[in-house]
């Protein structure tokens, strides 16, 4: 059960009382005739100092500080620094060509190195770095780095005098004890390393603020200090329970009341288990502890992921299977690390022991601890197939088989690839711009090579741009082979005729392609082989191939938080999947709007079987809704357990679940008011259904239910 | 070979142990009035013409009984449809992975799946070759032959017994029980640790406490796995009038009143009875009610619409 303290934080932090409001610092003019990188982190210590630490009676950790953006290089912000908002300011939801477009950007900060040697352990390797590197820039770098290091030291004494202060007026002995312990080990800590895992969590709960986004692997970095306390009987499980609570409430609360992402689950996401650099399943008595302490919490920040391995014990799998489904706020995910190392290691050529350190963030785009996502662009896939159909047609007219047809539709997607991909290096030059001086210490390789984060410090990383609408291309593929070749049942002439008409002329046509299309998802030989067929062709494009900072392009479906299906759907023509023009792209992989019609075993097995190479183990999402029976219905659950763990078993990437009815989602969008507590998983991320743009309503309202 | 199948149901969480696919055999030499499957009955193929969704557009003007035809706005349907075992088998083996992990496998169901006894047996024997386990769903009214065929290729047996009363039964289902309950009984005999016996619980018909103890007399005799009760539910009425049919006036059970007759047969443990799993699979309460056998997908998903919250799908053991 949840203690008097945190139900009394937990309270305040869902009234926004608990929020790091930024303190406006005032910057001296005469810092502008100084060289930037000595300007930028000038003012950025200055504003660190300028700031108030959240403390309530009943703290027992702060030290989280949220940065405003009035000076460059502060936190790495999902919204990025000054270059990066000139560049959102052209091409965020605003398309090139209804090719391309660009989103926000994630990072997930190394917390083993602060928590092994402190902040004066990264001081001494800067010190280091110093001695190796000579480029008048680089040594500007990290002098600024030196600057920044010494200014969050400093950050965390003026919390411990605030503490010992709050400590003086309080009048209860326990919060009296809590706010002396906090002034003390904010004197020590995160300047050295930790001593107990109550220092461990503050830790992180400190220098989160230079990377308000995921925690990434918290049951690797908090393990030793976890086990080391316990065992030396320092610290109970009641008691590490209390720790982490305080730090999930901070992850919710550093999202302000007011914005829009506030009711968003995707703001900040980690993950628990998943392999060890040994080759052992990394989930642990703590990986448990965080999932109960993250239970308690009526929040829907953070997110978090199980990494499944074929070690991971049914009883571990059962048992997050079981707090999902009773968790209301649709807070946990699930991924499979069988399907993701082989990816990270045969396609991207990483060591295992550093692709064991993935995790995933936001909407499930998978990050590597101490490094940036590679990629923050968004792609219409489905642009080639309607460019095909309604300026190239007199290319496939005279196809004589699907294979021709098929090497015609290559060609324009590649095109598209190509230049879509050119595009997502062209929004990361720009980034590159902005130099991270208060992330960068926390990121993996930024002092070795004297580069800031977003300069493409980190070694280990993968770009993968979000590709919207593979489920309509994988459609379209299938009816043109059944309907044309296969079955014979329409020329190629009649379905160019028909799109181009937008069905006008043909309702007919469409009709029966939508009722007899052998669509993706009902685990028949034509409609994996084509679906499988799509996915080796982009392997064998896209393997090999990196982009400008060396990390290797991976493929994607997710959507994020803004509705690109809508707005690329909207300037795509109708497709050959029963698409007409200006619908919807479909997202994500495995939810298509009843056209599986064969159950959800063969929904699974088509998803499971989609990318034997594992190209697609990029940012990608298998939503999936069922009918609650199989959840709530103790004897179903088991054997829903039992599904979900052979699909994985399968080589499914992804899935999370949602057991809202079709008919639910509907009577909630005539009568918002009495659904307001409805959660729905959406792209990657939770979120209440009526808070929903129409469009991603609409989306989910199309998903089939399984039953 | 081949035989008249009217659906094949893949992620079957209620045709027996596990995660099942389940093949229904058209056909029933029963007419049981509250069957929610009508359309299972007769051995051929049917048209089912729902009335409700018919747009009026006249384009099955002709169609006669084309399988390919299609109707745009789901209003007519075919139901029926030769298989060979090679394309039952096909449909069976994609889920193994399921089966093997959950202690599933593949039941055959109806209709009654005995009266097509060559191709049952030849599914069967296909199963058990490849090691997937074998479930049959039947009413038991087939000469005892008929199981002496199947019995080395099945694993478990799900046996449907409808009532105890001669009479009330040739009533409900126009046929005596003589041939199904000396069936039982000897299926029991040889075979009772695989058998799990399915009681409908039909207001009007056998939900009454008189029958139920009578029921409960015969199955104390009866070596079995468990007991199941399917409580009525009134879901399959609009395919009677799809069939042109009219559907019996039945009323779904009360959960007291199905609660009631659990207790009843909680009385009627065989002493044999297996304490636990067996054959590899999970334990399974010695008798438990469960949701009524819903066919098809489709239907689920009507059943989903008109849900009224009568059909019980809780667990209790007895």
């Amino acid at each position: 059960m949840m203690t008097e303290r945190i139900r009394k934080l937990t309270e305040l932090t869902l009234a926004g009382r608990m929020y790091a409001e930024p303190v406006k610092t005032r910057f001296d003019r005469e810092d502008l005739f100084l060289p930037r990188q000595q300007r930028e982190s000038k003012r950025l210590c200055e504003y660190i100092a300028n700031q108030e630490p959240v403390l309530t009676a009943c703290s027992l950790m702060t030290g989280y500080f949220n940065c405003d953006g009035s000076v460059v290089g502060d936190a790495f912000h999902r919204m990025g620094h000054a270059a990066f908002r000139q560049l959102q300011e052209d091409f965020y939801l605003k398309t090139v060509d209804n090719l391309s477009t660009m989103e926000w950007q994630h990072a997930t900060a190394d917390y083993r190195t602060v928590l092994e040697k402190g902040v004066g352990g990264i001081l001494k390797d800067i010190d280091a770095s110093l001695l190796v590197h000579e480029g008048e820039e680089e040594i500007e770098f990290l002098n600024a780095e030196k600057r920044v290091a010494r200014a969050l030291i400093q950050w965390a004494h003026k919390c411990s005098q605030r503490a010992a202060e709050l400590a003086g007026t309080v009048t209860e002995e326990e919060y009296r004890q809590n706010l002396a312990r906090l002034s003390g080990a904010l004197l020590k800590v995160p300047e050295n390393r930790p001593s107990s895992f109550y220092e461990a969590v503050l830790t992180i709960y400190l220098c989160f603020s230079a990377d308000p986004d995921s925690v990434g692997t918290l049951d690797r970095y908090l393990a030793p200090f976890y086990f080391d306390d316990l065992e030396n009987g320092r610290l109970t499980r009641e008691e590490a329970k209390e720790y982490l609570q305080e730090l999930f409430l901070m992850l919710q609360a550093a999202t302000h009341v007011s914005s829009r992402n506030f009711t968003r689950g995707g703001e900040s996401h980690f993950c628990v288990g998943g392999y060890l650099p040994d080759g052992s399943d990394g989930f642990t008595d703590l990986s448990r502890l965080i999932i109960e302490s993250l239970m308690e919490l009526p929040t829907w920040i953070p997110q978090v992921t199980l990494r499944w391995t074929a070690g991971t014990p049914r009883e571990v799998f059962r048992f997050m299977m079981d707090c999902e489904r009773k968790d209301p706020n649709k807070r946990i995910a699930f991924q499979n690390d069988e399907k993701r190392l082989k990816c990270y290691t045969e396609i991207c050529g990483f060591p295992f022991e550093k692709a064991v350190a993935y995790t995933t963030v936001g909407c499930n785009e998978p990050a590597f601890t101490g490094a940036v996502t590679g990629s923050n662009s968004k792609v219409n896939f489905a642009r080639s197939m309607a460019t095909l159909f309604h300026r190239d047609s007199e290319k496939i007219l005279d196809a004589a088989s699907f294979g021709e047809f098929y090497r015609a539709y290559l060609d324009l997607l590649f095109a598209d690839l190509d230049r879509a991909y050119d595009y997502d290096d062209k929004y990361n030059r720009v980034r590159a711009q902005d130099i991270n001086y208060l992330s960068s210490l926390f990121f993996n390789g930024c002092i070795e090579k004297a580069k800031s984060l977003t300069q493409g410090a980190g070694d280990v990383a993968v770009a993968s741009p979000m590709l919207i609408g593979i489920p309509n291309v994988i459609d379209s593929l299938i009816v043109v082979r059944q309907f044309v070749f296969d079955e014979k049942r329409v020329t190629m002439r009649r379905l160019v005729d028909a799109l181009r008409t937008n069905w006008q002329n043909d309702g007919e046509l469409r009709a029966e392609i939508l009722k007899r299309g052998d669509f993706f998802g009902n685990d028949t030989e034509r409609s994996n082989e084509v679906a499988r067929m799509l996915y080796r062709s982009l392997y064998e494009h896209l393997a090999g191939k990196k982009n400008l900072f060396g990390y290797p392009w991976l493929v994607g479906d997710l959507l994020g938080y803004n509705e690109h299906h809508k707005w690329f759907g909207e300037k795509t023509k109708a497709t050959p999947d029963g698409r007409r023009d200006g619908d919807l792209l479909k997202f994500g992989i495995g939810q298509s709007e009843g056209k599986d019609r064969n159950g959800l075993t063969a929904l699974l097995n088509a998803v499971a079987g989609l990318d034997p190479a594992g190209i697609g183990c990029g940012s990608t999402v298998t939503n999936i809704t069922l009918d609650e029976q199989l959840i709530k219905n103790d004897a179903y659950f088991e054997k829903t357990v039992d599904l979900f763990e052979t699909y994985f078993r399968k080589g499914g990437v992804h899935f999370q679940l949602t057991y809202v009815s079709r008919e639910d989602l509907l009577a909630a969008r005539k009568t918002p008011e009495e659904y307001a507590n409805l959660r729905v998983r959406v792209t990657g991320f939770s979120d209440y259904f009526v808070k929903l743009q129409d469009s991603i309503q609409e989306d989910i309202i199309q998903r089939t239910t399984e039953r | 070979m081949k035989a008249m199948l009217f659906d094949i149901q893949r992620n079957s969480y209620v045709d027996g142990p596990g995660i099942r696919t389940t093949v229904f055999f058209k056909g029933c030499n029963l007419r049981c009035g509250w069957c929610h499957n009508p359309e299972s009955q007769r051995p051929e193929s049917q048209i089912l013409y729902y009335r409700d969704k018919c747009a009026g557009c006249g384009r099955c003007r002709g169609a006669g009984d084309d399988p390919d035809f299609l109707c745009f706005h789901d209003a007519r349907e075919v139901c029926g449809r030769e298989y060979t075992v090679g394309e039952v088998w096909g449909i069976i083996e994609r889920d193994r992975a399921y089966y093997d992990a959950s202690g599933g496998g593949a039941t055959f169901s109806g209709g009654e799946c005995m009266l097509q006894l060559d191709f049952l047996e030849a599914n069967l024997k296909k199963c058990r070759e490849n090691g997937v386990h074998t479930a049959v769903d039947t009413a038991g009214c087939v000469p005892w032959e008929s199981f002496e065929r199947i019995l080395p290729w099945t694993d478990l047996f799900l046996y449907d017994l409808k009532c105890a009363s001669e009479d009330l039964h040739r009533e409900g289902t126009g046929v005596s029980n003589r041939l199904i309950l000396e069936n039982l009984a000897r299926l029991a005999e040889r075979r009772g640790d695989d058998l799990v016996v399915r009681i409908p619980v039909i207001p009007g018909f056998n939900a009454s406490e008189e029958e139920m103890r009578k029921t409960a007399e015969i199955l104390k005799g009866i070596r079995r796995r468990g007991t199941e009760l399917l409580p009525y539910h009134g879901m399959g009425e609009h395919k009677y009038a799809a069939l042109g049919r009219k559907a019996g006036a039945f009323r779904a059970p009360a959960k007291e009143e199905t609660a009631a007759f659990e207790e009843i047969l909680k009385g009627a443990a065989a002493p044999q009875a297996p304490a636990s799993g067996i054959g590899g699979l999970r334990p399974e309460s010695a008798c438990a009610t469960i949701g009524e056998k819903k066919n098809n997908r489709r239907e689920r998903r009507k059943d989903k619409e008109n849900d009224d919250g009568q059909s019980g799908t809780s667990e209790a053991a007895v």
